[in-house]
């Protein structure tokens, strides 16, 4: 049968194909945006941190009563956290990187309120602090022992010598090499860059400067303390209720508030997304398989009422590949249609998206993409009705008339 | 045909309608599966999300939302503004001082100061270890401001505020962990080594969204205990939420700290009407006109409160990605209907022997429609049931991935009703066309074909 009949078969019973087209079209239009907001997400959550995520455990202690020496406590628990069979480095930090919670600060390559400042995150950890969590030092070098203090809650911010980010260092000076420079504080005291970090996060991963993080040498006193500690690969799990065992036992002047994992305080901090990715693609699933049934109940519904048709045909000389072709071409037709005002839609609700809640613009390569899908969808779902299809007899043509 | 069928007007017509829906749904088996099957995805995924929008939306109180109000005052730096992005907008926190000045003046019919803070509790037995609970400081007024029902006891009174006595209030969970569920009023309680004297416990009380602290969570559960905000100085207590400074200052003490332009105390005031908003703005212009004199406040005047939808909206605590959710399920719905309406046109056109048939024994198009409408309904109405627990099985999903306080979102009478309608509507949207198009059916053409 040539394309001419077929397309004039479809027109006479025109409403059932058009709403299947219908159909067709606005699951491209939600497929296609869906997913490439999946692949957003899926990418964000996929950035290299710059750390050894999965072999840290992040601890919090907080000591409690009145002759609570903060100092001597931690000092203990580090040297106690060192000695564990497994542990490579510990530090205790002012805050978590990916955490969520952590410092802000502004930086200025030349002491003047009135210019913009560069915003950044802002970590203070000991020598260790690099090894604790896995951080690669791009250029320059480490902390000294000797610069790393004790310091009460963190008020006096400019140590003499910090380390930061290439992301950092590349916003504040451009091209220039950052290592030697100066940078200043809030309160216009500077502080030399003595490292380069070549890539690390900070504590907020919905922030657009993820990347900008300076870190200052010390070791930070407050109410909670935090302590990094980085163990061996695959010793993580069998380690953590070590850790938290022997530092439970070891003072009982400080309440071990939580050891996790920095992977999992990570997950914590990409719920949304992940959750925003599973629902899509829940959604997107749901939306092909229907489309799937629906094109494939259709369709075994025709074979059925037009199985004297099929037969007649059948008597008619046409092969059992005619028959299968017959059926694959009206639902490409179909298909083709679809995904033509499909790819419309697509755009509006891109351009929706986009416009009312600030998404990031629909790459264009999602869009045929989703139209190759959608095509080889309906091929799919009409093989096996095609397949009853060419097995009706043609002897069925002479029966019942 | 079936005698009955001349007497339209009786009720029994409508079992019989029933009876032949059941009767063809039960002939096309698989059709219908999908029918109901597409209606209840479609309903299953579109109220999940609205649930989940109308629970971030909710007015969390709504006979007094718009007589309370968050105060903010512009106490930022002179060269830039709080928020770069809108300049127009004065920092969401107070500092210390000004907290602690404007309950003082206690302009409103009440008002409070307030932030979390982390407090260790030491149990009087040796047994058991000492633990961190959360705890919301600040003033006696707030139960009543926020209707914070009670299960014993009750609040403080400003007297208690004035001399900062260690009073406590409890929620109901950790009066559970302590006092094993007791009435636990007049007990004390050893927290930061000091004693304090437990005046009163919650009842269950969840406000959705937290609407006196989106800033640190509006999906949150309520903190473990109350204390006066007076406590703050003599315990020195630190704040566990956000605080924002722009002012290099020397903070060597905690009464530095206090006097500090950190802005990251959480202010609210009740007023009698939502008209008076007016004259307590001017109130607090005249507060800052006079710490102008001092040399604070240098930046124009921008002092403003926002009633509690107002300060959801300011917060944003519906987020994109709930609103972008809605919006493509209910396009998932529209595809669920149309799949419905495509499945029903074959169906009903397949049948058209039938109803020719009928309509030559004298059954008019009237009796015909209706008879397809109410298997149409009754599909709508099975795929409406399925719906529904698919929805509230989508509301487990979300809290599993989202991590939710338990019972946060769940589905109201609100959203129940919601459902029903719009399965109705769908049903009806899907069944309409197909069932006139049934009934165009020419009796003597087809008859003859046949």
């Amino acid at each position: 049968m040539g394309f001419r009949p077929m397309l004039s078969a479809l027109l006479r019973n025109k409403t059932g194909p058009l709403v299947v087209m219908l159909q067709i079209a606005v699951t491209l239009a939600i497929v296609v945006n869906a997913l490439y907001i999946v692949a957003q997400r899926i990418e964000k959550m996929n950035r290299p941190t710059g750390m050894d995520v999965d072999n840290v455990v992040v601890i919090y202690v907080r000591g409690f009563g009145a002759d609570f020496d903060a100092e001597d406590s931690v000092r203990r628990d580090i040297d106690l956290l060192k000695s564990i069979p497994g542990v490579v480095a510990a530090t205790v930090s002012n805050h978590v990187p990916l955490s969520g919670s952590g410092s802000g600060t502004g930086l200025r390559t030349v002491p003047d309120e009135t210019i913009e400042s560069v915003g950044t995150a802002r970590y203070q950890w000991s020598e260790d602090g690099l090894a604790a969590l896995g951080i690669e030092l791009a250029r320059g070098r480490n902390f000294l022992p000797s610069e790393v203090q004790y310091v009460r809650p963190g008020f006096n911010l400019a140590a003499p010598s910090v380390l930061v980010t290439q992301d950092l260092a590349t916003e504040l000076f451009g091209d220039e090499d950052a290592l030697g420079k100066t940078v200043y504080w809030g309160s216009m005291e500077g502080s030399t860059i003595v490292g380069i970090i070549s890539h690390m996060h900070g504590s907020w991963v919905n922030w657009d400067k993820l990347g900008n993080v300076v870190v200052q040498p010390g070791k930070p006193l407050y109410e909670t303390n935090k302590y990094l500690v980085r163990v061996e690969p695959n010793m993580r799990d069998r380690l953590m209720p070590v850790i938290e065992q022997q530092l439970g036992e070891s003072n009982r002047q400080r309440v071990v508030k939580s050891v996790r994992s920095l992977e999992e305080m990570a997950a914590a901090s990409y719920r949304r997304d992940r959750g925003m990715a599973v629902i899509l693609t829940l959604v997107v699933t749901l939306l092909v398989g229907l489309l799937m049934l629906v094109i494939a109940g259709l369709s075994s519904f025709h074979v059925t009422q037009r199985r004297r048709q099929i037969g007649t045909r059948r008597a008619l000389g046409a092969t059992r590949g005619h028959i299968i072709r017959q059926f694959a071409l009206e639902n490409w037709i179909i298909a083709v249609a679809g995904t033509a005002l499909g790819a419309v839609l697509t755009v509006a609700v891109a351009y929706w998206l986009e416009t009312s809640f600030s998404l990031p613009r629909l790459d264009w390569r999602y869009l045929p993409a989703g139209i190759a899908v959608a095509w080889a969808v309906s091929l799919l779902a009409v093989i096996e009705p095609a397949r009853r299809a060419a097995a009706v007899p043609p002897a069925i043509a002479t029966r019942s008339v | 045909m079936h005698p009955s069928e001349k007497a339209a007007a009786v009720p029994p017509v409508l079992a019989y309608y029933l009876k032949l829906a059941l009767k063809s749904m039960r002939r096309n088996p698989v059709m219908t599966g999908l029918m109901v099957a597409a209606v209840a995805v479609g309903i299953g995924i579109s109220m999940t999300t609205l649930t989940v929008h109308h629970v971030m939306s909710g007015n969390p109180i709504p006979a007094k939302s718009e007589r309370l109000f968050a105060v903010t005052l512009d106490s930022w730096s002179p060269l830039r503004p709080f928020d770069d992005d809108r300049p127009e907008r004065a920092p969401h926190q107070l500092t210390h001082r000004d907290a602690e000045a404007l309950l003082r003046l206690g302009q409103g019919v009440r008002q409070t100061a307030m932030f979390e803070s982390s407090l260790v509790i030491e149990p009087l037995g040796d047994t058991e270890l000492p633990f961190e609970v959360t705890s919301r400081v600040t003033a006696g007024d707030f139960f009543a401001m926020f209707d914070v029902p009670f299960l014993y006891g009750g609040g403080w009174d400003r007297e208690a505020d004035r001399n900062a006595e260690p009073v406590v209030v409890l929620t109901r969970a950790l009066n559970e962990r302590l006092f094993g569920g007791a009435d636990s009023t007049g007990e004390r309680l050893s927290m930061q080594g000091r004693q304090f004297t437990v005046v009163g416990v919650i009842d269950d009380w969840e406000p959705t969204p937290r609407y006196y602290d989106p800033i640190n969570g509006a999906f949150q559960e309520v903190r473990d205990t109350f204390i006066p905000f007076s406590l703050t100085r003599p315990l020195e207590l630190n704040s566990i939420g956000s605080d924002w400074g722009w002012k290099a200052q020397d903070i060597n003490s905690f009464d530095d700290w206090l006097n500090s332009e950190s802005v990251w105390i959480q202010y609210f005031v009740e007023l009698a009407s939502p008209r008076d908003r007016g004259s307590y703005v001017a109130h607090l212009d005249a507060y800052v006109e006079e710490q102008k004199l001092a040399g604070r406040f240098e930046r124009p005047m921008n002092n403003n409160v926002y009633d509690v939808m107002e300060w959801m909206a300011y917060h944003e605590v519906v987020d994109n990605d709930a609103r972008v959710l809605v919006g493509l399920s209910f396009l998932f719905l529209l595809v669920c209907v149309l799949s419905t309406v495509a499945l029903l046109i074959t169906k009903f056109m397949g049948r058209r022997g039938e109803v020719s048939v009928r309509r030559a024994l004298g059954a008019s198009r009237g009796a015909i429609f209706r008879q397809q409408l109410v298997e149409v309904a009754a599909i709508g109405f099975t795929g409406g049931l399925f719906g529904l627990s698919f929805a509230w099985a989508g509301l487990r999903g979300i809290d599993y991935l989202y991590d939710t306080p338990d019972g946060l979102v769940r589905m109201d009478w609100v959203m129940v009703a919601t459902a029903i309608a719009i399965s109705i509507a769908s049903g009806i949207l899907a069944g309409l066309y197909p069932a006139w198009r049934v009934c165009q059916v020419q009796p003597a053409a087809q008859l003859k074909a046949q």
